[in-house]
């Protein structure tokens, strides 16, 4: 954005900016668009959302606003709007209004470092993935302030549930990024994404791979763990069931959100569908390679670009919208896998839930980071870090041993591990009756 | 075996099938893809759990069953225009919720009734779509709508009258034949059978405006002298004929006048004797064998009754038949 503003106002305008002025110009616009398109997808989710439920449960759902019911969210938007802002008379006014604003600036902070398409990236932190994920922890003090303002046991619950889960779930989810992390040695989004080119093998891997972009981290037995652990941890995260208990609203009626109304309640639908959307953009960035895809490297390259001066820009225009479209098709697909779930599994328990997190999710994160370790070892190491028995190995047998070891490494873990699982749980419902068993007087 | 309360029921369900860990989950979903994708086709058939059930009502409308009921219609003859209503009652005595009032028609002649409807309404509001009515009315005059679009903005527009009542015979027939075909015959026969004890153009639908001139130039012309003390108008009648209900309200009023004047003397002691049970049982004003309910009761009966017989004397005989003067107004329209 700088180059193309500074090439546009220094260059062809001959304005003589400063450079900060630029920068700033160049900013700000991404920025406004940003902010435009947040809401506008979280809109388009809601929809999204419904009328995929509805198919699920053999309904229609809305049609009626618009064709096929597509104006329904604006409908929605407008009822939210003219609702009536209340704030219960024994609440904690300040924190009370200040809450929904804090849960929903982080979310929009972490647009800044998701990929788009190849070079649509508002900014390439190097550390963006650590970013990410620590400003998305911010909103957990905002869900523990509006419960604690609305002065409401049903509100106290609901964030105190929701605190718990978010600080659980981190753990698993990062954890399988650091997989990721391992696998690509880097932090950046967009050094992530593009080392995900090739076909079904990584070119990182094994240079001679034609580069289609397909070399997504799904197809190696890390990544898919990774990306299956990441995916639970993020259901729970974005308060999606089957993890959606802090808002167990037949348990403890809306939660966090209990006594919010109007626009205010409509800032947490706001930040929770557009978490939602990041984590699904999230898991289609680093494990199925954010906008790689056949054809969008190919047409980047024909484009105009500091290693390539005579590219027109129409190849960088297709090359962007084909990037934007395939980030798209992917977060809407694992949204639509977030509904499934919510189409087909019941509510967990906090116990349930809890139990899941540190006693399943957290070990079997741990051993993929383990395979992810065999893995660089094996297609990496060479002599000079102390490996020597590969060296004379050709990069398809490295690829090929990596593949077999951590995919048997995961298998036997995961087998393992559920086997413990189920076992202790087995056990703990014993107990769970015995308990109950021994504290009524049996009557023979 | 009873199960106390308190007591924990352990169910054995066997030993699990080993398999492999998360397939459950992976089943589960399989399902809700089953459902996903069977919903893009419509499903009209009950028997089967896939495709989408879904009615999209105004654009589609379902087909509802003969025997579906809403709202009570009064039919009608289009043949001969009459209505099939005698002013039984039987609708009205049976009607769970007294939604139905009506008015039996009297022949403007004799001042005697006739079987035929003068005035029907029914609360469409308080309706509860019982049906009883449909299943009492020994004329088949009577029966259930399959309208139910029948929202309003203003409530009045729910009390309704034997004009939006009405509907032909043919109509029904059109929404339950079957019902109507089984009924056909004998509600017809007994229309037949009380067309011929209604006098001039009684008990014919109102709307039918042509069918009762024409029926009116029938009679004109056919038999004048019959004709005849349908047009005199009401004040014509001798005072001395009265109908059995004027000749019980002037009854009623005497009655109640000779009753007031002892009651209406002490007026202040008249209520509390009647109210309080638990003081002296006021015997002065109240004879002693009747209980203070009775007693409150007849005065009620005798407040009304006076009040009737305010009427009566401010209206003296008042023209009885709405039927004659419509038949007046309308005989130089025809």
């Amino acid at each position: 954005m700088y180059e193309l503003l500074d090439a546009l106002i220094n260059g062809r305008l001959g304005l003589g900016w400063p450079g900060w002025a630029v920068a700033l110009l160049g900013h700000v616009a991404v920025a406004t668009l940003l902010f435009l398109v947040a809401p506008v997808q979280m809109l388009f989710f809601t929809y999204y959302e419904r009328r995929a439920i509805a198919r699920m449960q053999d309904r229609i759902g809305p049609n009626r606003v618009g064709p096929e019911g597509i104006w329904q969210p604006i409908a929605d938007g407008v009822k939210m709007f003219t609702k009536e802002d209340i704030v219960p008379a024994a609440a904690d006014r300040y924190v009370h209004l200040l809450a929904p604003i804090v849960v929903v600036a982080p979310t929009m902070f972490m647009f800044a470092v998701v990929p788009w398409g190849p070079g649509m990236v508002p900014v390439d932190l190097n550390v963006g993935l650590l970013f990410f994920f620590a400003i998305s922890s911010i909103s957990a003090v905002g869900l523990m302030m509006a419960g604690w303002a609305s002065n409401n046991k049903f509100a106290l619950l609901g964030a105190m549930r929701a605190v718990a889960q978010m600080v659980s779930y981190e753990i698993p989810a990062v954890l399988s990024l650091i997989a990721i992390v391992m696998l690509t040695g880097t932090l950046s989004v967009v050094q992530i994404v593009a080392a995900q080119g090739g076909l079904v093998i990584s070119t990182a891997d094994l240079p001679g791979v034609p580069d289609v972009g397909l070399g997504w981290f799904i197809f190696t037995p890390v990544g898919l763990l990774a990306c299956l652990c990441f995916f639970i941890a993020a259901l729970a995260e974005g308060e999606r069931t089957p993890f959606d208990i802090p808002e167990a609203d037949s348990e403890i009626v809306a939660g966090y959100m209990t006594e919010y109304s109007g626009m205010k309640f409509g800032l947490f639908y706001l930040a929770q569908y557009v978490l939602n959307f990041l984590l699904c953009a999230i898991t289609a960035v680093v494990f199925c390679g954010g906008w790689q895809g056949p054809g969008v490297g190919w047409l980047a390259a024909q484009g105009l670009s500091p290693a390539n001066p005579d590219g027109s820009w129409v190849f960088n225009l297709f090359a962007g919208m084909l990037g934007v479209f395939y980030f798209l098709a992917k977060t809407y697909f694992f949204f639509f896998v977030m509904i499934w779930a919510r189409g087909a599994f019941p509510r967990l328990r906090v116990d349930q839930l809890m139990d899941f997190g540190w006693k399943f999710l957290i070990p079997l994160t741990l051993v993929n980071v383990v395979s992810a370790a065999v893995w660089v070892g094996i297609t990496r190491w060479g002599p000079e870090e102390g490996l020597d028995f590969t060296a004379q190995w050709s990069p398809l047998l490295r690829w090929g041993v990596a593949f077999a070891l951590t995919m048997a490494i995961n298998v036997v873990a995961y087998l393992t591990l559920a086997r413990l699982y189920a076992a202790a749980q087995a056990a703990r419902g014993r107990v769970d009756l015995e308990e109950l068993v021994g504290s009524v007087p049996t009557s023979a | 075996m009873a199960i106390e309360r308190g007591n924990v029921i352990i169910v054995e369900r066997g030993r699990r099938k080993e398999r492999l860990p998360g397939s459950g989950l992976l089943e589960g979903m399989a399902v809700v893809w089953r459902h996903w994708q069977g919903s893009f086709r419509k499903n009209r058939s009950f028997s089967q759990i896939h495709g989408t059930f879904t009615l999209e009502y105004p654009e589609e409308r379902p087909k509802l069953p003969e025997a579906y009921r809403n709202m009570p219609i009064l039919l009608y003859d289009e043949e001969t225009g009459h209505e099939l209503c005698t002013s039984c009652f039987q609708c009205q005595r049976i009607c769970p919720p007294q939604v139905i009032h009506m008015t039996q028609a009297k022949d403007p002649a004799t001042g005697k009734p006739v079987p035929a409807v003068a005035e029907f309404v029914i609360e469409y509001d308080a309706c509860m779509s019982c049906g009883f009515c449909a299943e009492v009315c020994p004329f088949d005059a009577i029966k259930m709508d399959h309208e139910f679009e029948l929202s309003t903005a203003d409530h009045g527009s729910l009390t309704v009258a034997k004009e939006q009542l009405n509907r032909p015979i043919g109509y029904y027939e059109r929404i339950a034949p079957t019902m109507w075909a089984e009924v056909r015959e004998q509600a017809l026969k007994k229309l037949q059978g009380n067309i011929k004890r209604r006098p001039g153009v009684l008990g014919m639908a109102p709307n039918l405006a042509e069918k009762i001139a024409a029926r009116l130039r029938e009679l004109a012309t056919t038999a004048p002298v019959e004709a005849a003390p349908t047009t005199p108008p009401g004040p014509s009648a001798p005072a001395g004929r009265l109908s059995p209900e004027e000749k019980a309200a002037r009854l009623a009023a005497i009655r109640a006048r000779n009753d007031a004047a002892p009651a209406d003397a002490p007026p202040p002691p008249a209520p509390a004797g009647a109210r309080d049970g638990h003081g002296e049982p006021a015997p002065s004003d109240v004879p002693p064998a009747v209980n203070p309910a009775d007693a409150k009761a007849a005065r009620l009966a005798a407040i009304r009754a006076r009040n009737a017989a305010r009427a009566q004397e401010q209206a003296p005989p008042e023209p009885p038949a709405p039927p004659a003067s419509r038949a007046r107004t309308d005989e130089p329209e025809g």
